[in-house]
């Protein structure tokens, strides 16, 4: 029963594709051309009635001679069928095809209704506005000349294919494509879904042990062997079992202190006297510890400061001598 | 310094003693360095040199590095020891016998 109507439909379009001028072709070429605009459907046999569509309408100018003439009978077969609310033939197509399609039958139905009356009345308004509206439309493209510039961008940054050189342009395409999502009409398909609660929740509280645990469940159940070579080589890296390639000389050293830190540190012997045997001593522990790669800015310091208090504590010994 | 019962699984009492130094040693090892570089000199004087001197006996005796001895990992045997695999010859051999020792390889030429 599905397919017959739809099948029917198709082999009478095919028979009188020729003959233009049928009157009881025209609604139905008018549905097959609403079926081809709608965004509903999803299945294969829309696919190809929206190609049998296309092929009819290039057949249609290379036989008539005038562009305008398809939407001025299209207006006609309107004008005609405009006298009753909508076309009985057009109804029941309409029911066949939401009956065809696997979704809910009476929506598709009411939406596929809807969609004739609209087209209905974008195609009044074309016939009554003419070249007026056209002028509008053309006015208004004037004002909003950006919009196909920045396409341009978008297609030419998107063929280009470079992330380096053009990451700031690819930042502005993702700025602009985040403004455009905003605007326009809600689908209403998704329901808002409370985020506040959740951040609430979020903050009070920091992870707890439970969580924890939870996460190392996760990371011990998802961690696989590695099934080969270079998956073992990622884990070892990882780790830091493995160093990285290429050879990094300086990984694993501090990164905070510069050379200088480490050789001129004169600048931590100003609470000693300046004359003597301590100063002197001092020198050569300051000239040992600038010589040695090992020990890091903070153990240096720390190997003065301590010298610095133990001759504090002897100071009155020193004096005796 | 743990007051309660040592309980663990190194091979003997001998060992756990050698761990314990190890552990002191590197704790006072910036200490005893730092005083014996006041010690081993020639530009300060020689009293401060005597008054480091008895800081330095003042220390504990077990954290001197010199107290330590490089045992087997596995055997706790004193003598006998490779660096390298910080184990007994004994153990070494029976390891690399099995081929359970990468690297090793029974020598003729």
């Amino acid at each position: 029963e599905k397919d017959e109507p739809a099948t029917s439909k198709e082999s009478t379009t095919q028979m009188t594709a020729k003959s233009q001028e049928d009157a009881a072709e025209k609604p139905k070429q008018k549905l097959l051309d609403i079926i081809g605009n709608m965004k509903v459907e999803v299945s294969y046999r829309k696919k190809l009635q929206q190609l049998k569509t296309r092929e009819i309408k290039k057949q249609a100018p290379d036989e008539l001679d005038s562009e305008g003439a398809v939407p001025q009978r299209t207006a006609e077969g309107i004008q005609r069928s405009r006298g009753k609310p909508l076309n009985p033939e057009l109804v029941e197509a309409a029911s066949a095809v939401a009956s065809s399609l696997p979704l809910d039958k009476k929506q598709t139905e009411s939406e596929l209704l809807a969609q004739l009356r609209r087209h209905e009345e974008t195609t009044d308004k074309q016939k009554k506005g003419g070249t007026v509206n056209l002028r509008n439309m053309i006015a208004e493209m004037a004002v909003k000349r950006q919009t196909p510039a920045q396409r341009g961008v978008r297609i030419s940054n998107r063929i280009s294919l470079e992330l380096d050189e053009d990451g700031q342009q690819i930042k502005l395409e993702r700025v602009n494509t985040r403004r455009s999502l905003k605007v326009g009409r809600r689908l209403n398909i998704f329901t808002k879904a409370s985020t506040e609660t959740e951040m609430a929740l979020k903050t009070v509280s920091p992870p707890t042990i439970w969580d924890l645990e939870f996460a190392k469940e996760l990371a011990a159940v998802t961690a696989q062997p590695p099934r080969n070579g270079f998956e073992e080589m990622i884990q070892w890296t990882k780790e830091g079992i493995m160093w990285e390639f290429p050879i990094d000389n300086e990984a694993g050293m501090e990164e905070d202190a510069e050379f200088h830190e480490h050789i001129f540190l004169e600048k931590h012997l100003e609470d000693f006297p300046k004359q003597g045997p301590i100063r002197h001593f001092m020198e050569l522990v300051i000239c040992g510890l600038s010589k040695n790669p090992y020990l890091t800015v903070r153990q240096k310091i720390e190997h003065i400061e301590w010298f610095q208090k133990y001759f504090e504590e002897k100071k009155e010994f020193l004096q005796g001598i | 310094p743990c007051t309660r019962q040592v309980r663990g699984y190194y091979v003997d009492w001998r060992m756990l003693r050698d761990v314990k130094r190890r552990k002191l040693a590197y704790e006072y090892a910036d200490q005893r360095l730092r005083i014996n570089a006041i010690r081993k000199n020639t530009i300060l004087p020689k009293e401060l040199q005597e008054v480091a001197d008895k800081e330095i006996t003042e220390l504990p005796r077990d954290s001197c590095p010199v107290r330590i001895r490089n045992r087997c990992v596995l055997t706790s045997r004193p003598r006998g020891v490779k660096r390298r695999w910080r184990l007994s010859r004994i153990v070494f051999r029976h390891f690399a016998d099995h081929a359970q020792m990468s690297g090793v390889q029974r020598s003729m030429w």
